[in-house]
């Protein structure tokens, strides 16, 4: 590791901590690196520039967004929570395994965590806490835990960002999210009875079950939005990133035609808060992708590889090991930095250990996404206390059991590589 | 401690047959005077932009084909015709042939890039997952073939008959399984290594390209050398080509077979059909138009 | 004055911004309709997506994101008091002025090096595309340069004079700063 790469470092996180745009100071601290190398200054627009303009399967990511924000802004999160409520409301702690299926349902419909947790996190927390049924503190960390689920079933922006770094097939990836996601919402239901049990909640009525055919009908055509999505990607229709635009274009319809709750002028409106958000991902992903050249340079990948090689370790120690280190920078890290920056270095290694790179992004993502609970940087809890007001200190007491039982998901799927490889080999993955 | 840094990048794996053979052959032909360090998968620079990369100096060496060059000279494009090169050593006699010297001198000049070896991918073939036999370019028509997603390769497509689809290359086994596309082309070797036997049921072995990339240095570090160093990175360049050659050739003698086991019906079509109805199409073409007088002449008769 | 025209400059970038995110969705659109449809492929609607995300990445960073707007890792500027909050934005708009400023003449000379090559289907100069990159160093030492100012005005906790920090419709990301108050 050369003095101009620690110069590097030390610039990017200087700049990060005084408050600079994580995008922008990346960009300063390849400036800085290749000033300190006596490279060609503009290698560091090269490398932002090509990122993109290259990036086809990136498109994805503004065609996720914005159908994310179509169905938020017309009146879909509304109907499936209704939908929720009359189904899984009954049990005990109902309304927190509502919550949980909402997310569950959310996350076959959009593609980030932040846009599952604005989407439906102040109505089913107003709902959660309504008449002090549950503890406010309660119902924000329990969606805060929930909506981690999002990117992990498809759509997923940060699987196809680790399909751009590991070069593998955004299709496959997408499957193979699937019943990790389900084993996620599992463990977090687990975790909600044996809390919601000890605390003592208000059990809720629940809804009649003559209301129960109503309910589902108008929720259906939102529900066949992920049957939709998948079903072009392997039914041959399209590819993962027309998939997204056919996504985008159903909300779209759906929100205009079928529920009438989106106007022209507040599709305007989304459209304008879903090109800022695109630009906002867009520059954090492009500068980040600057560090592939520096790292490059650096060869870093086969320095970790030799010094790994020379400890010996078993593929799962590996395994564990990373996915510890994912977790701790993710107290302090945005998901997509170390999406995009620190996976890289590993991949190779990954793969001369033998480690499937399926299994490993799967790991990885899930890692990541558990990163933006944890405090101090963690978006997550931050969207929540925006959106709802309430304490973040009430969120995070309250979400460590939550993170404790994604801790043990996490750790199940490291075990058993089969929960996310098994339906992708269906599918015909060969690894 | 002024050895010279020789830094290659590639889109290529570290287990593709050209990057292994530089390793085994170039590094050590050139590790006397300079350090060879290569760069896979696109980290360093992304496809199609490592030219540009040794033209500003920020790079010494990369592996590229004439269809990125023909991005810059138009004139390129006469090397990524279907149905020019006959096989792996007509392919070294045309580079090694005053017709080229031309070519060469171009992109030295303009774009301070030095071609310094040919090296031999294989012949490309048309794979399907259709059952139908395919004897001339009339039965190809209406099948969704993928090409890379350039216009110089999905002309190539259009010229066999077909119904080209540009597609990237990750998602092309996914593509084929469900039915997004009906076929695509590529050397037997890439067909076992990508796995696209387990979902088609025919090669139909046009040899419709006999597929080539070079070696590229920058101009100015070749001429930063001694003649001595110059000769040597010449012969290691070669030594490594000729490695690399020697092993696809044999890989691709043998894979036919494997496939025929693996339950694929493996023929030769009517190739002379194919031959007549591509190089019509090119000849016909807006590429011919950039194309130097005589060159398809000079081409054919060189290496005779 | 100044305020009302920042308002327009905004919407006006908005528009822009909008538009082209909308661009991209309908020739998306249009490429599956015309491949899965209409059975004939298109080849210039992958180079249309593409050179419109460059440009909406570019120009909506730069143009339309206040830097609220923008991912950051605030949790220590937020932690600390009135004084240091100054110090630190003023060091980081000059940074960012200085360090766009230094590689802003290379950018130049990468961009005009694209004159010799034209886009793969288009045929479309990359000059031209690449030039997107030189607007957005523009934009941004401007902008900075504009909070810099700001900074040294004491002032730029005050949305009201800075034209960049005008809340947006809806706030693309929440505006931490603003619910954490309580904390
Ligand atoms: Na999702
Ligand atoms: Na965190």
């Amino acid at each position: 590791m050369s003095i101009a790469f620690l110069a590097c470092l030390a610039a990017v996180f200087v700049l990060a901590a005084i408050g600079t745009p994580i995008g922008y100071a990346m960009l300063l601290g390849g400036v800085v690196y290749l000033a300190a190398v006596g490279s060609d200054l503009s290698l560091a627009a090269e490398q932002l520039i090509q990122s993109v303009y290259d990036g086809y399967i990136l498109l994805a990511v503004p065609l996720f967004i914005v159908a994310a924000n179509i169905m938020n802004a017309g009146a879909i999160s509304e109907k499936l929570l209704n939908f929720c409520v009359a189904i899984v409301g009954r049990f005990r702690a109902g309304l927190g395994h509502v919550n949980i299926v909402s997310s569950l349902i959310f996350a076959g419909m959009s593609g980030s965590a932040v846009a599952d947790a604005a989407g439906i996190g102040k109505i089913i927390i107003g709902m959660m806490t309504k008449d002090g049924r549950y503890p406010r503190g309660y119902a924000a960390a329990l969606t805060a835990a929930s909506a981690t689920i999002g990117p992990i079933i498809p759509p997923s922006i940060p699987m196809v960002m680790y399909a751009l770094i590991s070069g593998q097939s955004i299709g496959y990836l997408f499957l193979a999210g699937i019943v990790p996601g389900f084993l996620m919402a599992l463990m977090l239901m687990i975790m909600n009875h044996i809390r919601a049990t000890k605390i003592g909640v208000v059990e809720d009525t629940p809804v009649p079950l003559r209301e129960l055919p109503r309910l589902t009908g108008v929720a259906f055509p939102a529900l066949l939005m992920p049957v939709i999505l998948l079903g072009g990607i392997y039914g041959g229709a399209t590819t993962p990133t027309e998939a997204a635009a056919i996504a985008a274009f159903y909300a779209l319809l759906l929100t205009a035609f079928f529920y009438r709750s989106l106007s022209v002028r507040e599709f305007y409106r989304q459209l304008v808060v879903s090109a800022r958000q695109a630009a906002a991902v867009g520059i954090v992903i492009g500068c980040a992708l600057i560090f592939n050249y520096i790292v490059a340079s650096e060869r870093i990948p086969n320095q970790l590889q030799a010094l790994l090689a020379g400890m010996d370790m078993s593929p799962l120690w590996f395994l564990l090991a990373i996915t510890l280190l994912v977790l701790l920078l993710g107290c302090l890290l945005d998901a997509t930095t170390i999406i995009l920056v620190v996976l890289p270095l590993f991949i190779p290694t990954c793969a001369a250990l033998g480690i499937d790179l399926i299994h490993f992004g799967v790991v990885a993502v899930v890692a990541s996404m558990i990163g933006l609970i944890t405090p101090p940087y963690g978006m997550l809890l931050f969207v929540i206390n925006a959106v709802t007001g309430i304490r973040l200190r009430d969120i995070i007491i309250n979400v460590v059991p939550f993170l404790f039982a994604l801790l043990v998901a996490l750790l199940i799927l490291i075990l058993v590589p089969d929960i996310s490889l098994w339906l992708p080999r269906q599918f015909g993955y060969p690894g | 401690q002024d050895r010279i840094q020789l830094r290659m990048s590639t889109v290529a794996t570290e287990s593709d047959q050209r990057t292994v053979a530089l390793e085994e052959a170039f590094g050590p032909g050139v590790a006397e005077f300079a350090s060879y360090e290569p760069h896979y998968n696109g980290t360093l620079f992304r496809q199609a932009t490592e030219l540009d990369a040794i033209a500003r100096g920020n790079l010494e060496m990369a592996i590229t084909s004439a269809q990125e060059l023909a991005e810059f000279f138009p004139e390129f494009s006469v090397f990524t015709a279907g149905y020019l090169h006959r096989d792996a050593a007509h392919q070294v006699a045309v580079f090694n042939d005053p017709l080229m010297d031309p070519f060469k001198q171009k992109v030295e000049d303009e774009l301070g890039v030095k071609l310094l070896t040919v090296m031999y991918l294989g012949r490309r073939h048309v794979n399907l997952r259709t059952e139908e036999e395919v004897q001339t370019p009339e039965d190809l028509a209406g099948i969704t073939l993928r090409m890379p997603g350039t216009e110089a390769w999905l002309f190539l497509g259009s010229a066999l008959g077909a119904n080209p689809v540009p597609m990237a290359f990750g998602e092309v086994y996914t593509g084929l399984q469900t039915g997004a596309i009906d076929g695509q082309d590529n050397p037997l070797p890439t067909v076992r290594d990508s796995r696209f036997y387990e979902v088609t049921k025919q090669i139909v072995l046009t040899s419709h390209l006999v597929d080539l990339n070079y070696l590229a240095i920058s101009k100015a570090t070749w001429d930063a050398m001694t003649p001595e160093q110059q000769e040597a990175t010449q012969a290691a360049a070669d030594a490594a080509a000729e490695v690399a050659r020697n092993r696809q050739l044999a890989l691709e003698d043998e894979l036919a077979d494997f496939f025929r086991a693996e339950g694929l019906s493996v023929y030769e079509p009517d190739v002379e059909a194919f031959r007549t109805h591509v190089q019509a199409a090119y000849l016909a073409s807006e590429f011919a138009n950039d194309w130097p007088e005589g060159i398809v002449d000079a081409v054919n008769a060189a290496g005779n | 004055m100044l305020h009302r025209l920042a308002l327009w400059a905004r919407a006006g970038s908005d528009f822009v911004a909008a538009s082209m995110l909308a661009a991209i969705f309908a020739t998306f659109l249009v490429q599956v309709a015309a491949r899965y449809v209409f059975n004939y492929p298109l080849g210039w609607t992958v180079e249309v997506c593409l050179t419109l995300w460059l440009w909406l990445v570019l120009f909506g960073s730069s143009a339309c994101l206040s830097d609220r707007d923008h991912v950051k890792f605030d949790v220590l500027y937020l932690s600390v008091g009135t004084r240091t909050r100054r110090i630190m934005a003023g060091l980081s708009a000059l940074a960012v002025m200085i360090g766009i400023a230094s590689q802003l003449p290379a950018a130049w000379d990468y961009v005009d090096f694209y004159k010799i090559r034209r886009s793969a289907t288009l045929r479309i100069p990359l000059n031209q595309i690449y030039s997107i990159y030189l607007l957005f160093c523009g934009i941004l030492i401007v902008r900075y340069g504009w909070g810099l100012v700001q900074v040294l005005r004491n002032r730029h906790d005050d949305p009201a004079v800075d034209p960049f920090a005008v809340t947006p419709p809806t706030v693309a990301k929440p505006n931490i700063s603003e619910n954490r108050s309580e904390d």
